[in-house]
């Protein structure tokens, strides 16, 4: 266990490398920031952008830059904002709390709605509910997050006054961006759930305990939906990483102060180092999540043993 | 009847003088510029906030009149224009209390025009002053460098705002940055980037305590958001609400939609070093085939104004007699013919793709210039790209779209950029007469003498079509009834001092 988890922390590594590399590269193609200052002002000069590149250390070659940055990644500092000036680390510590609790809620959100969903329309496969449980996961497959964003504001913000339409002021106005993001992901989640448990009823140790005279209901919630959460799990770890690039836009939506508008207000002004310093704990956080993920088949399936 | 009277006056006079500042006014715009330094931004959101901190040494009022500000008058103490002197308003504190004098202002410009400006992007823009030089404690000069006849405008905003010496220097940069200090109507109480910024009243604003006790200004980008918060009655002010949504707007009870015309024109620029726009009969054909007051009744459902030259009728250098090219079809495929250019010719527009009105305006002038035989290719691009990219290194199209304004409301910020030699907005356009009359009027401060000059350059720009004007912008917002005293400002920058708020 101690080994497979060493393992898989040292893969993390390279992975971070990989992405890091990658966003500070690909950032620096995207236009000038010095040039981004002057938009809509006088021309600048060539001076002019000669000492503000140099006052933002852009005019150092990119393996530099991208050298200074990991130096100074490992011990925990992501540099300054070229925008606002503040660390990036300040920055992205004050906005992690707003986009874990819209993460986390409509993840928990989905959960409690895809997995009695699911569970109905299996055991009730081919019914009437059952095909309702399917168009919504359909429907909710269908719909754009940021246009399932605007409606539920018109209808519970502007027409029904019972939410406000956006803002990070309490528990009331995370509902709607949690609900937005919640009810497309319970609507993939129910199919997935849906389709486990049918596979996992039609296994022997299922007709084994069945037959044992085990009554229907403890078959299916201690015997069956837990072998079936297996594929759940994995599907919400990878699903963790799509939640946080779906929080970008619901967090544009819904004016949430989170870390998904600082990236994207980031890349709009060329704010390298903010975007790298985003980016870069996202990805830990996605990495953590997936390693967790992986360890917590052992707890869910006494089969899986790691080496 | 004469006690009724007396009774009237003597409460209006009481109500007067304890009226407090009261209430909480909530308005939303689309973006936080991150940093309330002064010096550090060029964000019309900077300006729609930074004026109710801030304070200039000279004041631009709501009908863009330019008045007394932190100084009560200036004259130039020489014939040659060289020491601007000016006499600065007393008994005025900073925010928290540090006073307002001739070292205050001398700290300011040393900042803007030392290594911490050059940081910036305003430092650029007041190159033209040398240094400032204190004369005695209420009075300062302004050594030039260079002839300025736009500086007093520029001394009302943005970069020439003036800040407290002891409160910037005591302070970490951060601090400035995030709680700002001025001597304006309102102070900062609280700000949460990307969320909300809150202000005070300042009860002892030189100018008279502002109506208002509170304001919140809310950072919400997505457009269809902020006007969901003015119609569920949660704010009472909305900026930038989009054409497509006016409708919406002007329908909500308790709510009204003001249009306001803004500094911004948008034109589609002539690449003149590019076939076939090269030959200025080419030019003329496009220009009347573009039915641009079809453009403003349609796509912009008429909150647009037509123009004939790249300015609004505030800027200074705007000629009412100037006439836009009339839309003529016939006469367009006549230019073409004349000039050579066979049908199915094509013709390249460059855009930017994320502003749906220009796209749409794009596709318009597109679907025209396919009407007079032209083949019009559009290309669409990202904003920061295609300031900073392709117009300045001239890899656009034969067209390609532009905005351009100014909060200076002057012909020469734009004029001088866009179509002096050699400029860095200006990679290809050439025209030596034109190069003189545009560093004739950068030379003087006689203000009637430039804005004849800034005819004349206007002229040259409509015959020689250097580019096409199309419209100038109008800027919408919604505003709630329980608003009194609001009034939409064309340049973007808030005043807030006499708007006030019912329950």
């Amino acid at each position: 266990m101690l080994r497979y988890l060493l393992r898989r922390l040292f893969q993390s590594i390279f992975v971070l490398i990989g992405i890091t590399l990658f966003v500070s590269f690909t950032i620096r193609l995207s236009g000038d920031p010095a040039v981004a200052m002057f938009q809509g002002a006088s021309a600048p000069t060539a001076e002019q952008l000669a000492t503000i590149r140099k006052q933002l250390g852009t005019d150092r070659p990119f393996l530099v830059q991208y050298g200074a940055f990991l130096a100074g990644l490992v011990h925990g500092d992501l540099g300054t904002s070229f925008r606002s000036g503040q660390a990036v680390s300040s920055a992205v510590a004050s906005r992690f709390p707003a986009t874990l609790a819209l993460a986390l809620t409509s993840l928990l959100l989905s959960l409690a709605l895809a997995i009695p969903l699911g569970v109905i329309a299996a055991r009730r496969r081919g019914s009437g509910s059952d095909l309702a449980i399917r168009v919504f996961s359909l429907l909710g497959l269908s719909f754009p997050n940021f246009w399932l964003g605007i409606m539920l504001i018109l209808i519970f913000a502007v027409k029904l006054r019972w939410l406000p339409p956006s803002g990070y002021s309490g528990p009331d106005s995370l509902v709607l961006p949690a609900l937005t993001l919640g009810l497309i992901l319970a609507s993939t989640t129910t199919r997935l759930v849906r389709s486990s448990l049918l596979d996992v009823l039609g296994e022997q140790y299922v007709t084994t305990a069945r037959s044992k005279g085990i009554g229907e209901q403890r078959v299916l919630y201690r015997h069956a939906l837990r072998t079936a959460l297996i594929p759940i799990v994995t599907y919400i770890g990878l699903q963790f990483g799509a939640l946080l690039g779906g929080v970008v836009i619901v967090e544009q939506v819904f004016a949430w102060p989170g870390l998904g508008s600082l990236a994207l207000n980031a890349i709009s002004f060329r704010d390298y180092p903010t975007l790298q310093g985003t980016i870069t704990v996202l990805a830990i956080f996605i990495a953590a999540i997936n390693l967790v993920v992986d360890l917590s088949y052992a707890l869910l399936d006494p089969r899986i043993r790691y080496a | 009847m004469k006690k009724r009277i007396l009774a009237l006056v003597a409460a209006a006079i009481l109500g007067f003088a304890f009226a407090q500042p009261s209430g909480t006014l909530t308005i939303a715009q689309a973006q936080d510029p991150q940093s309330w330094d002064p010096i550090d931004t060029f964000y019309l959101a900077w300006g729609m906030i930074g004026s109710s901190i801030f304070d200039g040494l000279v004041h631009r009022d709501l009908n863009m009149k330019i008045g007394p500000g932190l100084a009560t008058s200036w004259e130039w103490t020489d014939a040659s224009n060289s020491r601007l002197r000016f006499h600065l308003r007393q008994g005025v504190t900073f925010q928290d209390g540090e006073p307002f004098n001739a070292d205050a202002v001398k700290f300011t410009f040393d900042r803007l025009l030392g290594p911490e400006g050059a940081k910036g992007p305003q430092q650029a823009n007041y190159t033209s002053i040398d240094h400032v030089e204190v004369v005695d404690p209420y009075t300062v000069d302004f050594v030039m460098k260079s002839p300025d006849p736009v500086l007093i405008t520029k001394l009302a905003g943005y970069g020439a705002m003036i800040v407290p010496p002891k409160y910037v220097t005591d302070n970490p940069p951060e601090t400035f940055n995030k709680m700002p200090i001025g001597t304006g109507p309102f102070k900062v109480t609280e700000y949460v980037p990307d969320d909300h910024l809150t202000l005070v009243a300042n009860p002892d604003y030189w100018g008279g305590a502002p109506k208002v006790a509170k304001v919140i200004f809310r950072f919400i980008p997505e457009p269809s958001t902020r006007v969901a918060e003015l119609q569920a009655g949660r704010a009472d002010i909305v900026q930038g609400v989009p054409i497509s949504l006016a409708d919406s707007v002007s329908k909500t009870a308790g709510v009204k939609l003001e249009a306001v015309g803004s500094p911004t024109v948008n034109a589609l620029r002539f690449n003149t070093c590019l076939a076939p726009t090269d030959n200025l009969k080419v030019r003329e054909a496009i220009a009347h085939a573009v039915d641009a007051q079809g453009i403003i009744d349609s796509i912009l459902q008429g909150y647009g104004i037509p123009i004939a030259s790249f300015q609004s009728s505030m800027s200074l250098g705007y000629d009412p007699n100037l006439k836009p090219y009339s839309y003529d079809l016939e006469l367009a495929k006549k230019l073409l013919q004349e000039a050579g250019v066979a049908a199915g010719a094509p013709i390249s527009i460059d855009v930017i793709g994320t502003d749906a009105t220009n796209l749409e305006v794009a596709q318009a002038v597109a679907s025209e210039l396919e009407a007079v035989g032209l083949k019009p290719t559009l290309g669409t691009h990202e904003t920061n790209t295609y300031y900073n990219d392709l117009v300045p290194k001239n890899t656009v199209g034969n067209l390609y779209y532009s905005g351009w304004g100014g909060w200076t409301l002057d012909f020469d910020n734009t004029a001088y950029l866009l179509y002096h030699t050699g400029q860095f907005w200006n990679p290809c356009y050439s025209n030596a007469k034109l190069d003189a009359l545009l560093e004739e009027e950068r030379a003087t401060y006689d203000q009637a003498k430039r804005e004849t000059i800034l005819q004349q350059i206007a002229g040259i720009e409509h015959d020689d079509l250097i580019d096409l004007p199309l419209y100038q912008s109008k800027n919408l917002w919604g505003v709630a009834d329980r608003v009194q005293g609001f009034v939409a400002p064309a340049d973007d920058r808030n005043d807030l001092t006499n708007v006030s708020v019912t329950n």
